[in-house]
């Protein structure tokens, strides 16, 4: 793994590659359902005014309006809450999804935001769109990783989504990463445990796998960046010969990073592992500062080092 | 004011695509007929007298939103040699370019795949802006129904293309009167449609959606108008054309039999 740089949240860093990219590329628009200063997406409405759209309080329409722009050769981003944008599911999946058109949401304060509380918290998004025919879907965890997704994206000429959480974060990756739909990295390389992550959870996996090294427990870490397409059997070869997995998710049981993982070792020959996930469940979020909100539901690097070696019987 | 072979033309072109919908849906036997058949003047109007895609690399767009209405369309796509007979015929069968709901990328006349109602007019706005980005002077069509606007989206979009005003856009509402399962006005009254649109910063325009006249004074209209979207509110007799479907609620969706096909047809040549 990188050094930890200074830490940075990720939706700025989404807000400042976004005007980067809309320099060098002309077709790149951005419309707003008034949460142009929550997803950062202001720097652009001030350089690019004609090439911004303010829909208001209407994330439908602003779904069918930046469908229209993808239809007239534009590239359009649509940032939300991922609660929010995720919850018009309806007008996603028959206008962008079902016709195929090159969409790019951008869903941010996934995972514990914060004292806004549940409703605000993206914590069903990955489930949602998933399920999505021709939807790409990725998280990123670091600076690095953000800016190479969107680089992806607005070339990509697939409808896609995007998870940011709203975590300041440090850096896992150089500036040589490459990113590509699929491809899990190995942060951390192990013989028989590994934790597998998505987003900036990473880091609290990371801090996690430190305490476990005190206890003689090695630990790799797998980061999980691309959802759909999801390559199962680089994650088959990822996992061959390891004895004790634990997946670390802030997103509900269903649909997210713990059911891809089950599904690989379903889909492949490996019986022999020890799988354990640490996710919300069936549960909401709720109200409180994001530490607190990961300690109390586990999150914390300490409760993952816990949960690896109770769960798995290594400590002594 | 018009000629009189102008006008004969305009209704018997009417009667051949609507003869064409009740061949396929007969064909399919499913499908929807009575809000097919009530659009067929004003498509017939925008395809064969404005010719929205005679260069269709650089037309003016068309969303069906109330995508069940399909047939229609795909009846006027095939008097315009766009599609053969053969894939006419295929009309809801499996693999068809056809399909019950249009399908944008089955079929490449389709613009827009509708079905969930509520939903193109955003499309038709996205659509526009496009177009005054691209500083294209072209305009924006998007069909809606009349029950379709019980939706929410459709207020979304209208608030917004009032607000922007958009003068390239034009919505039609095919006001028949009818929805699913029974009349608007005792699903969900929609009324008063008028004062609505204005009040939503549109300019409103009522006519007869079956007449000639009517039709083609409002498209005229819309053209000239340089501050705000239009809607013309076309009252349209739901299964138009057709006598025993006519102002018939159970014909949204009912099959047609060999006799209701044999009678139709009669009617029509």
């Amino acid at each position: 793994m990188g050094n930890y740089l200074k830490k940075k949240a990720l939706r700025n860093i989404f807000g400042d590659h976004l005007i980067y990219l809309g320099k060098k590329n002309k077709k790149i628009c951005v419309v707003s359902c008034d949460l142009k200063s929550a997803t950062k997406t202001s720097g652009f409405f001030k350089i690019f005014p004609k090439r911004s759209f303010e829909v208001g309080i209407a994330e439908a329409n602003g779904l069918g309006v930046a469908t229209g722009l993808a239809l007239k050769g534009f590239i359009p981003v649509i940032s939300s809450f991922g609660a929010f944008i995720t919850g018009k599911f309806l007008e996603i999946r028959t206008s962008i999804s079902y016709n195929d058109v090159p969409v790019k949401i951008i869903g941010t304060h996934g995972g514990f935001i914060g004292k806004d509380g549940a409703t605000q918290s993206g914590t069903q998004d990955l489930s949602l769109m998933t399920s999505l025919p021709n939807f790409e879907v990725f998280q990123p965890c670091s600076p690095i990783e953000t800016k190479k997704i969107l680089n992806y994206i607005v070339k990509s000429k697939k409808p896609s989504y995007v998870r940011i959480c709203r975590n300041e974060v440090g850096e896992v990756y150089d500036k040589n990463f490459k990113f590509l739909p699929g491809i899990h990295k190995e942060l951390i390389k192990s013989k028989v445990n590994v934790i597998i992550s998505s987003g900036p959870l990473i880091f609290n996996c990371s801090d996690a796998i430190k305490i476990l090294k005190k206890k003689n427990i090695k630990t790799g870490l797998i980061n999980v960046n691309s959802f759909k397409p999801f390559n199962f059997k680089l994650m088959e070869k990822l996992l061959k010969n390891k004895k004790n997995v634990l997946v670390v998710e802030d997103h509900v049981s269903q649909g997210g990073l713990s059911g891809l993982v089950y599904e690989t070792i379903a889909k492949s020959k490996m019986s022999k592992i020890n799988l354990k996930s640490l996710n919300l469940d069936e549960k909401f979020s709720e109200s409180g500062t994001p530490n607190d909100l990961e300690k109390i539901n586990g999150f914390d690097s300490n409760n993952i080092a816990k949960t690896f070696y109770e769960k798995f019987k290594l400590a002594k | 004011m018009f000629k009189k072979n102008k006008l004969k033309k305009f209704y018997s072109n009417s009667s051949k695509i609507r003869l064409d919908i009740i061949e396929i849906l007969f064909k399919a036997q499913s499908g929807h007929s009575g809000p097919s058949l009530s659009i067929v003047e004003i498509l017939n109007y925008l395809f064969f007298q404005k010719k929205i895609y005679k260069n269709f690399n650089n037309r003016d767009n068309f969303v069906l939103s109330k995508g069940h209405a399909v047939p229609a369309l795909y009846s006027i796509l095939f008097n315009l040699n766009l599609i053969s007979k053969k894939n006419f015929q295929s009309f809801r069968e499996i693999g068809s370019s056809l399909q019950g709901h249009p399908d944008r990328t089955k079929l490449k006349y389709i613009e827009l795949g509708t079905g969930a109602l509520g939903q193109g007019l955003s499309v038709s706005i996205g659509f526009a802006l496009g177009n005054l980005m691209l500083r294209k002077n072209k305009k924006s069509f998007c069909l809606i129904g009349d029950g379709e606007i019980q939706e929410g989206q459709i207020w979304e979009a209208a608030m917004y293309a009032g607000a922007h005003k958009l003068k390239d856009l034009c919505v039609i509402l095919d006001n028949n009167k009818m929805q699913n399962e029974t009349h608007t006005k005792k699903t969900l009254d929609i009324m008063p449609l008028k004062k609505k649109w204005e009040a939503f910063n549109w300019k409103v325009l009522e006519i007869d959606g079956h007449s000639y006249f009517d039709i083609h004074n409002a498209f005229n209209k819309f053209y000239k108008e340089k501050k705000k979207p239009t809607i013309i509110i076309a009252n349209t007799i739901k299964g138009k054309g057709v006598s025993f479907m006519e102002n018939s609620a159970a014909w949204h969706s009912k099959v047609l039999s060999e006799k209701d096909y044999l009678i139709a047809k009669k009617e029509l040549i």
